[in-house]
């Protein structure tokens, strides 16, 4: 089948919105890496009074569809209370570009992924509000339904692909079922190494394919 | 369009589709002895054959066509390992080979077959050192490439040729050297003497013929065996009903290749050379991918701008009705970035921002000040909109 990007991805690829950097914002975040993929940093401009976000730019290394979702996401965002925006889903923000390619779908959880670490930034250092989570099945099960299976862009929870997870002492072991000639298998044992990795203390990540 | 993605596939020639269309609606019958029609079809194919055979120094009943490159290089992998009788059986092929030939090993490995995969240095050559070192009694074949698709190196293939003549000595059996000469065919020469090659793939689609035809020169005593199977056509390899309107086509594609062979694959190198100059004076931060110079197809160029990604570039580009090819992991179907720039030492980031332009005889220099005129601020703008900024800054 050909994959091909909406309409609305092309149009806030070629003119995307909220585009540039914040100078002295009061909260920004990076997410992804060149080796990943894709880098987005997303800036914050908050009132302090209402917890409202004035201002939101972002800069992104990435593909279209990442950064047409930087593009649509600050657009939800801007003149939302952080509670709000940080609400926003992935989901959310592929349905207002009318659909994204699933294999595309990681590059608009990577963008939101962005803004929800800005704004967690924001509320733990402005507000004291300490977001990190602890280390249990609970918090790495949660951080895997961000690691969507590129066929179908759903994610590895939903699709029962984990098998299970097990935790001891800060090692964390993944076990997922997946075929073992499949092109998609080493891509996604190295992102949910990635993802459980940022966890708060986390040690090690060993993904088994059972 | 300006289309700079011909190392993927070409225009159907005007004079290639005229050939088609008489093969098709005039020449349909299939090859038969005696009968008018049928003697017409098989001399057709003799003429395909027979110019395609002229033109590597070969000789007629040594070329076959096939439905495609694909198909060439399962039947020569396959089929010419098959036919070894060795102990425990070893192929040798290298890192950056097309995903065809690649495939196949793979394949061949499963089915117990050890396969050694020769590296390659920074611009993409082959180690012959290396290919020397694993040749042995147990090696059933040799896959190598003329043309890298990927990086536009050119391989030195009869060094390579004359590393396996002398191992074949060696072990008093001749291994058989099978050459993809596919995306080669546009700008190299060839002569299946001077390289010792036993086994030769083409693709018609990548020399302005059409799609779905392809065709293998097997050297006569060649031990190799038939991997599918069925009625008798020209070649026991090739069995079935003959693409007599394809190979019609790619007949017509390999009779304008050459008739202006030099002309045209001079034309070609100073497009790109126009491009090449056009894009180091007016981009920063960029590299090529492979050799510079003589060592690189005529026709090929490949950059990695830094600091962006390549599918947004490519993407951008496409809206100005520019085609070009990137060997970017968002680009792929499997997310991971090319593995020939790995490969040459590239980082990911590098691979990302990687553009291919392959040019075509069709090209020319309005298409090439046209592509630098929309990609030198496609690139100034992705990177004042990248996380990723010059070190300078």
């Amino acid at each position: 089948m050909a994959i091909k990007y909406t309409a609305k991805v092309i149009e806030h690829f070629k003119n995307p919105h909220n585009i540039g950097v914040i100078e002295n914002p009061d909260a920004c975040a990076t997410e992804g890496s060149p080796a990943c993929g894709d880098e987005i940093t997303v800036y914050l401009k908050i009132d302090k009074a209402t917890d409202r976000i004035e201002d939101v730019k972002f800069q992104s290394y990435g593909c279209a569809s990442n950064i047409a979702t930087g593009s649509i996401i600050t657009d939800l965002a801007k003149g939302k209370t952080i509670d709000e925006a940080e609400a926003i889903t992935w989901k959310q923000a592929a349905d207002e570009l009318g659909g994204l390619p699933p294999v595309k779908m990681h590059c608009s959880v990577l963008a939101v992924d962005g803004l929800r670490s800005a704004i967690r930034k924001y509320k733990k250092e402005v507000k004291g509000i300490d977001y990190d989570s602890t280390l249990d099945v609970k918090t790495v099960t949660e951080e895997l339904k961000h690691v969507l299976w590129p066929p179908v862009g759903v994610d590895i929870i939903t699709l029962k692909m984990v098998k299970y997870i097990g935790i001891d002492l800060g090692a964390v072991r993944v076990e997922v079922s997946i075929g073992s000639d499949d092109k998609f298998l080493n891509p996604t044992i190295d992102e949910i190494v990635e993802h459980v990795s940022k966890i708060r203390g986390v040690k090690s990540v060993n993904v088994e394919n059972v | 369009m300006i289309y700079l993605d011909n190392f993927r596939s070409t225009m159907v020639a005007p004079e290639v589709w005229e050939a088609m269309r008489t093969a098709a609606i005039d020449e349909y019958a299939v090859p038969a002895a005696f009968t008018k029609c049928g003697t017409g079809a098989a001399e057709l194919i003799e003429r395909a054959q027979n110019r395609l055979a002229a033109a590597i120094g070969g000789s007629q009943n040594e070329v076959v066509f096939t439905g495609s490159g694909t198909e060439a290089i399962n039947i020569a992998l396959r089929g010419s390992t098959w036919a070894q009788a060795v102990d425990k059986p070893e192929i040798v092929t290298s890192e950056i080979e097309y995903p065809a030939t690649l495939a196949v090993c793979r394949a061949l490995e499963k089915e117990g077959y050890r396969a050694h995969y020769i590296k390659v240095d920074g611009e993409g050559k082959y180690d012959l050192d290396q290919l020397s070192s694993v040749l042995n009694e147990h090696t059933a074949m040799v896959s190598l490439m003329s043309v890298n698709h990927m990086i536009g190196t050119i391989e030195p293939l009869a060094e390579a040729g004359a590393i396996i003549a002398e191992a074949s000595q060696h072990v008093g059996r001749r291994i058989p050297y099978h050459v993809d000469f596919a995306s080669a065919l546009q700008t190299q020469r060839l002569d299946v003497d001077a390289v010792k090659a036993d086994l030769v793939s083409f693709s018609s689609n990548k020399i302005h013929g059409p799609k779905g035809v392809g065709a293998l020169y097997v050297r006569k005593g060649t031990k190799i065996r038939p991997i599918t199977f069925g009625s008798e056509s020209y070649s026991p390899l090739v069995p079935g009903t003959p693409n007599t309107m394809g190979i019609a086509g790619f007949d017509k594609a390999v009779e304008l290749l050459y008739a202006t062979f030099d002309k045209d694959v001079e034309h070609m190198q100073s497009l790109t050379n126009r491009l090449a100059t056009g894009i180091r004076e007016r981009i920063p931060y960029i590299l090529l991918n492979g050799p510079d110079g003589a060592g690189r197809a005529a026709s090929h160029l490949c950059y990695s701008f830094l600091f962006i990604e390549g599918e947004a570039i490519m993407m951008f580009l496409d809206m100005d009705q520019i085609v070009v090819d990137t060997g970017s992991a968002c680009a792929a179907a499997t997310l991971k970035p090319n593995y020939i720039l790995m490969a040459i030492g590239r980082n990911h980031e590098q691979a990302h921002g990687s553009i291919r332009f392959t040019l075509s005889r069709y090209n020319t220099e309005a298409d090439v000040d046209t592509v630098l005129a929309k990609l030198v601020p496609i690139v100034e703008r992705l990177r004042a909109q990248s996380t990723i900024k010059p070190p300078a800054e």
